[in-house]
């Protein structure tokens, strides 16, 4: 299926939680398939993950509503990352640590700040596709992929500094 | 005590700058862009490399795929394009043959992605032994005449012997499924190539790191760029100033 990848990368990160995140794919795939038809041509990937973007915020506001938004799930985020790497244990450990670390900060960024970084770290896209995504100009990409780099330096500075204190 | 040129030295370096002369040489000069781009080219690796890209499973998949077929047809052409598309059966008529093509382009990595491995793949061939060169020599009278027939461009050749980027050679490789003109420099103990194919529309992804391999992407007229090596970034960047400056390359396109 088309980008589905990215679609589900995109969901779940902005979600922060893999249940959602299966809900917003499904529904996106299928408002895409139902809106096919009507695609103009162009780039399919930013069509698509506006959709998802939107299924995202739908579902978002529908929880808002009954007042129940969930904390990300714990140990949901990178934990199951890197299982497979053949290096010794303690490198092992020692990746899986800062992986996590890295997707705790990540998810913890303002909405508006990970929604630009994954499309742009993660998916590559340019600034005008990511306009075309978020639906705002190509200024507020900028200023915004600005601010979500420094608030995850500093994060992420806070999180491994915070890391090694606990080792003392 | 804020950089003004910050804004363009970011755009830069996510591949968004017509004019990445300037700024090159610009973060070249000031202590806080080339903070700045230290800052994003570490988190940029740090992210691509550690944090998880999640994918759909096949559980998921499945369920999208139950999900579709209960989609009622609206029009027979709305169902000759869903069976196609999705089943993909190969009958020969005009949607499948269209919905084979659309998923042949889909179902692959994002374009700059795929380039970036692309292009690290041929890289690590060339440093297999005779891999490297096909024809070895430090004059580009005899390097770049040599392209001709060989590859899809006519890139720039020339010897930055004083510089310190010494020609070893050209090769012919491929590149985005272009015949890409590869041309060979040693500087100090370090190989760079630089890939030049016929560019498309396509952005390219401006500069990466992976896997201790730097990659600056460029385009010059309607000749793309890629130099690549594991010497220190700003060395890299060296050489494709160098490049930069000579004349427009002629595409043979």
């Amino acid at each position: 299926m088309p980008h589905l990848d990215a679609a589900y990368n995109l969901a779940r990160w902005l979600s922060r939680s893999a249940t959602d995140a299966d809900d917003i794919v499904q529904e996106a795939m299928l408002r895409a398939f139902r809106a096919f038809d009507g695609f103009r041509g162009g780039d399919v990937k930013p069509w698509l993950l506006t959709i998802v973007r939107n299924c995202h915020l739908t579902a978002l506001g529908a929880r808002r509503r009954r007042s129940f938004v969930p904390l990300p799930e714990s140990g949901d985020v990178a934990s199951d990352a890197l299982v497979a790497r053949e290096d010794d244990p303690e490198t092992v450990a020692i990746g899986v640590d800062q992986a996590r670390k890295l997707g705790h900060a990540i998810a913890q960024l303002p909405d508006e700040f990970r929604e630009v970084l994954v499309l742009r770290e993660m998916e590559d896209m340019s600034y005008r596709d990511i306009a075309s995504v978020i639906g705002a100009p190509i200024g507020t990409v900028m200023s915004r992929l600005a601010r979500a780099r420094a608030a995850l330096k500093e994060k992420w500075l806070t999180d491994v500094e915070g890391g090694c204190r606990d080792l003392h | 005590m804020t950089c003004t040129e910050l804004r363009r030295t970011q755009a830069y370096l996510d591949g968004e700058t017509a004019d990445a002369d300037a700024i090159e040489q610009h973060v070249h000069a000031c202590g806080e862009c080339s903070e700045l781009r230290d800052q994003i080219l570490s988190l940029r690796s740090d992210i691509r490399e550690q944090a998880q890209y999640y994918r759909a499973d096949s559980r998921l998949r499945s369920r999208i795929r139950l999900g579709l077929d209960g989609e009622a047809p609206q029009s027979p052409r709305n169902s000759w394009l869903s069976r196609a598309f999705w089943a993909g059966t190969a009958s020969g008529t005009l949607a499948t043959t269209c919905a084979v093509l659309l998923a042949l382009v889909l179902f692959l990595p994002p374009q700059a992605d795929r380039l970036t491995n692309d292009i690290l793949s041929a890289h690590l061939r060339s440093l297999m032994p005779g891999h490297l060169v096909d024809v070895a020599s430090g004059n580009h009278h005899t390097v770049k005449p040599w392209f001709a027939g060989r590859a899809d461009v006519s890139p720039p050749v020339a010897e930055f012997t004083r510089e310190g980027y010494v020609l070893i050679g050209g090769r012919a490789d491929i590149v985005d499924g272009r015949r890409a003109a590869v041309t060979i420099y040693r500087h100090g103990a370090h190989v760079i190539n630089v890939f030049a194919w016929p560019a498309d529309d396509k952005s390219l992804p401006g500069i990466v790191s992976r896997n201790g391999y730097h990659f600056v992407f460029w385009k010059s007229g309607n000749v793309a760029f890629c130099a690549v090596s594991d010497t220190a970034l700003d060395e890299l960047l060296g050489l494709t100033r160098l490049l930069k400056a000579m004349a427009t390359p002629d595409s043979r396109e």
